[in-house]
């Protein structure tokens, strides 16, 4: 009984934090800086050149298609954005970095990029403000307030450079991201490569549940079909495959998971009603000649093994109930133990975060019993075919 | 006295007349590399930069000294005048007259193009080391359409910090003058041909007055230099490379 309980626990909280796991992975790849989806030029990927901007040369409405991927129920919001690479340098320091001209307003709603200065502000629209990654920070030896001069190879050939002022310094956490991004004003960004105002890189969106961003995607895109730009519309499931891999494959885990603890139970179960129907032998023998029939022997043998396999798993329940949602609201903190780590470009808190998955944890109860039923067959059929008179003379 | 005298004369003269069919590879790849620079120089020239996306031309003065030392400015067009790059040993600065600025190239971004040219940063820092990064052999001697020429093979030596696989080399026999350079990969792939062309007397040597870079992957497009004219071994010293004349734009 308190196998079966366990069991239930175990596949729950397992399965459980598996997922927390997957998506926290998913959370902090997607949110931080992508988005869960991303509209580019056809001929962006993977080559990312300044050249190919959504609607090619000419650009496009920018603003109309921004609202376009954020009217879809999915998604929460959109913004654009514009990317270039080039030198970052403050006094004797230079390093490469890579430029993300973001809209102030429209992209704390679609990352958290913004949500992560720790030091200073977000870049204001119309001015020189450059907000930069924390490890820049440090090989630049700038703080706020200082200034940086950009030379970035602009899109007519020239090479834009101009002086900007440190407005903000953020942490992500991801040392790539720290190292070699800044954010500066869309607009700002623009200018100094040479764009017209309305050729962007990039649309990103957020989307409210991030397995549902490829069906979103398909939608949008199926929208967006008779206005020919020439885009493709990518969910994070096809711009990260690896993710898409790692979530498939824990996954499979969970399946193995889920496999030895039924297989646990089965032979919990199969072990107690053997014991239980051997030590009433003399019973059924006494039933069996008083003419009951082997088949009702079967089925209250069974019915058996079910109430007790229901009484477990309200047990089970009782435990594991609480102790899901305590895990869930209040993840235990892990850090004494390690500290974040990174996993396919994806920052991980040293938390014991789960998921909760209601139908989960049905399909897992209603398995469970199918399986103590399952068990208790084979004893079940022995406990049918007592030879009464053997038994009940002391054999 | 007099016989002595010859006889010097016959030791400095001869090495070089008699050798001049058996210097190693690499002796003649450093002869036309010589030629070429001499001990200092000074030259302006045109580079036009054609791209599947842009096209454009400027105007340029440039100085050299020994292989250490060059120094280049941006004469025109008019947006990037006065922009300039200084190369000194292994590093570059560019000087950016906008925001009255020097910044050094970093290590990571020497392959990146060099004011938007087929050239790269690193070009400009190895041009000149060829002989001491590579292992040279001469891989073909003999006539090509009618002109007696060298070809040579360059192999990084182990260890050189180098980004090719193989360079090759063509050089003619009778001037000296090279005719084109192709640059492969790691993988053996043809990246880049560089070509020599307008042989003309410049500054009182022979000089190919253009070369053109072309780069494989992306046909049509090309990065053409030409000199309009050079001068050689004037007097300017270390102190012309510096990062205060960099800035000074004199």
């Amino acid at each position: 009984m308190a196998g079966l309980a366990f069991g239930y626990l175990a596949v729950v909280l397992l399965v459980g934090w598996m997922e927390g796991l997957t998506a926290e992975m998913i959370e902090s790849a997607t949110r931080t800086l992508s988005g869960q989806l991303q509209v580019h030029d056809l001929d962006y990927r993977p080559e990312r050149k300044i050249y190919d901007t959504i609607g090619g040369r000419d650009g496009t409405d920018v603003d109309a298609l921004v609202q376009k991927v954020a009217s879809d129920p999915a998604v929460e919001a959109a913004a654009p954005r514009v990317f270039a690479g080039g030198l970052v340098s403050s006094g004797e320091a230079t390093v490469a970095g890579l430029l993300v001209g973001i809209d102030p307003e429209r992209e704390p709603r679609v990352s958290a990029i913004l949500r992560a200065v720790v030091e200073g502000r977000p870049p204001t629209v119309g001015t020189h403000d450059i907000v930069i990654g924390i490890e820049m920070a440090r090989q630049l030896t700038v703080g706020i307030g200082d200034e940086i001069i950009l030379v970035v190879p602009a899109a007519d050939g020239s090479m834009g450079n101009d002086l900007y002022t440190v407005a903000g310094i953020f942490s992500s956490g991801l040392a790539e991201l720290d190292a070699s991004y800044a954010m500066l004003p869309i607009g700002t960004l623009q200018a100094l490569v040479a764009l017209e105002p309305n050729r962007v890189h990039e649309i990103a969106a957020s989307v409210s549940d991030p397995w549902l961003a490829p069906e979103a995607a398909d939608r949008i895109a199926a929208r967006l079909a008779a206005t020919e730009l020439g885009i493709e519309i990518e969910p994070w499931t096809r711009l990260r495959p690896e993710m898409m891999d790692y979530a498939q494959l824990a996954q499979a885990w969970n399946g193995i998971i889920i496999f030895i603890v039924f297989a646990i139970a089965i032979f919990g179960v199969a072990n107690t009603m053997l014991m239980a129907t051997y030590e009433r032998r003399r019973e059924f023998a006494v039933m069996l000649a008083l003419g009951t029939s082997p088949f009702a022997i079967v089925r209250s043998v069974l019915i058996e093994a079910l109430s007790l396999g229901a009484i477990s798993l309200v047990l089970g329940a009782v435990i594991t109930f609480p102790l899901m949602l305590w895990f869930y609201n209040s993840p235990p903190d892990l850090s004494f133990f390690y500290g974040d780590y990174t996993f396919f470009g994806a920052l991980i808190r040293p938390r014991l975060r789960v998921e909760l998955n209601p139908q989960m944890w049905m399909w897992t109860a209603v398995a469970l019993l199918i399986t103590a039923v399952l068990a208790a067959l084979y004893p079940a059929a022995r406990a049918a075919r007592v030879p009464p008179a053997d038994t009940l003379s002391g054999l | 006295m007099n016989r002595v005298c010859t006889l010097v004369l016959l030791l400095l003269v001869t090495p070089t007349a008699a050798a001049y069919g058996q210097e190693s590879a690499a002796d003649i790849i450093d002869r036309v590399d010589r030629i070429m620079r001499g001990e200092s120089s000074r030259g302006t020239a045109t580079m036009e930069v054609v791209t599947e996306h842009w096209e454009r031309s400027m105007t340029m003065e440039i100085w050299s000294l020994g292989t250490d030392y060059s120094l280049i400015r941006i004469t025109a067009p008019k947006s990037e005048e006065g922009t300039a790059t200084l190369k000194a040993d292994e590093d570059i600065w560019n000087y950016l007259p906008r925001v009255d600025r020097t910044i050094k190239i970093p290590a990571s971004m020497m392959m990146g193009a060099w004011m938007g040219s087929h050239f790269t940063n690193d070009d400009l820092v190895k041009e000149s080391r060829l002989v001491e990064d590579y292992d040279i052999v001469i891989s073909y001697e003999g006539d090509r359409d009618g002109v007696e020429m060298w070809e040579f093979e360059l192999t990084p030596k182990p260890e050189a910090p180098v980004v090719w696989g193989r360079i090759e080399y063509q050089v003619r026999k009778n001037d000296l003058m090279p005719t084109w350079a192709r640059y492969y990969d790691e993988d053996g792939e043809l990246v880049r041909t560089m070509t020599f062309g307008d042989f003309r007397e410049m500054g009182g040597r022979l000089v190919p007055a253009a070369m053109d870079m072309l780069p494989e992957d992306k046909p049509g497009e090309r990065t053409s230099v030409r000199y309009i004219e050079v001068e050689f071994d004037l007097d300017i010293d270390e102190s012309y490379f510096s990062l205060r004349a960099l800035r000074s734009g004199r």
